[in-house]
């Protein structure tokens, strides 16, 4: 008996190996882009849907979410703005070159990641534009810092110059 | 072996055979969105979502034809056993976490989404066909030639 479970059980995994192969050969392809790092990420697929409308962020929240870590800053400013000074850890993704920017984004930032984005304070559209598509990109936490990169500097947070 | 006893196991063999003949197919065909549905539950990383993608559909339709041809029903069924009993402990954890997801058990569906306490349900009782079946398989029915 105990030899008899040990072939079913052999058999079974028989099944299992040659049904992963048979996958594996069926998508060769897109296997070898994901081991090479191409593939994109998935699009996680929501029961509820992402909201269509970003959620404000305030000063102090996005100092906090900064201090952790846990929020990805996303300044939607021009590079050259961005360059003359931006949100310390922030990263560019201008709207306005949003089309050839944003796999790259993508492939870094998962759709679960909390995104704050920002751009030059009240007034500017930009941030709030730019959350909208990220929203309907797949990212699930967007939220607009209206206040920007003005209010941030007046309060005296770290500011980096640079590109990137 | 009564007669009876006979027709509930190819009953069993048959609509678990053909369920998971269908899951599997359905899955295959769009095997990126299917690794979203994995992705879902944020269990594995990146590359893992794809790999369980491009794997375990295949898995379930070679293991659910085998049970529709009435070859290597017992391996077979405790193959599509154990992995319904793994599918069961991840949608207990997606349950647990309080996840809002498509369990991703058929086709990705985000109008008519399964929640995981009636995917949880559902796999329960495919785990008693696919018991049953090996059950019956064992002995108690004739075995054709295999």
């Amino acid at each position: 008996m105990p030899n008899d479970l040990r072939r079913i059980l052999l058999e079974a995994v028989v099944i299992l190996a040659l049904g992963a192969l048979i996958g594996l050969s069926f998508n060769v392809s897109l296997v070898m882009r994901v081991l090479a790092g191409r593939a994109e990420a998935p699009a996680i697929r929501q029961a509820a849907e992402a909201p269509a409308y970003p959620a404000p962020a305030m000063l102090e929240e996005v100092r906090e979410l900064a201090a952790k870590g846990g929020a990805v800053l996303v300044d939607a400013r021009i590079p050259e703005l961005f360059a003359d000074g931006h949100i310390a850890g922030a990263r560019s993704l201008p709207l306005a070159e949003v089309e050839e920017r944003l796999p790259p984004f993508r492939s870094e930032v998962p759709p679960d990641a909390l995104i704050v984005t920002y751009c030059g304070g009240y007034g500017c559209p930009d941030s709030f534009d730019l959350a909208v598509l990220l929203l309907q990109e797949g990212y699930r936490d967007v939220r607009v810092f209206e206040g920007g990169f003005p209010e941030w500097r007046d309060a005296g947070f770290p500011v980096k110059e640079g590109p990137r | 072996m009564s007669r009876w006893m006979r027709i509930l196991y190819h009953l069993c063999r048959l609509s678990l055979g053909g369920l998971f003949v269908w899951a599997g197919l359905v899955k295959s065909a769009d095997v990126t969105a299917f690794a979203g549905s994995v992705a879902a539950y944020g269990l594995l990383p990146y590359a893992g979502n794809y790999l369980v993608a491009a794997t375990l559909p295949y898995v379930e339709v070679l293991a659910g034809a085998l049970l529709l041809a009435n070859r290597k029903v017992r391996p077979a069924s405790l193959l599509l056993g154990g992995m319904t009993l793994l599918f069961m402990i991840v949608l207990a954890s997606a349950w647990w976490r309080g996840l809002d997801i498509d369990c991703g058990c058929f086709r990705p569906d985000a109008e008519n989404p399964t929640p995981p306490a009636v995917a949880l349900l559902r796999d329960a009782g495919l785990l008693a066909l696919a018991a049953v079946t090996f059950r019956l398989r064992g002995g108690t029915v004739p075995r054709p030639r295999e």
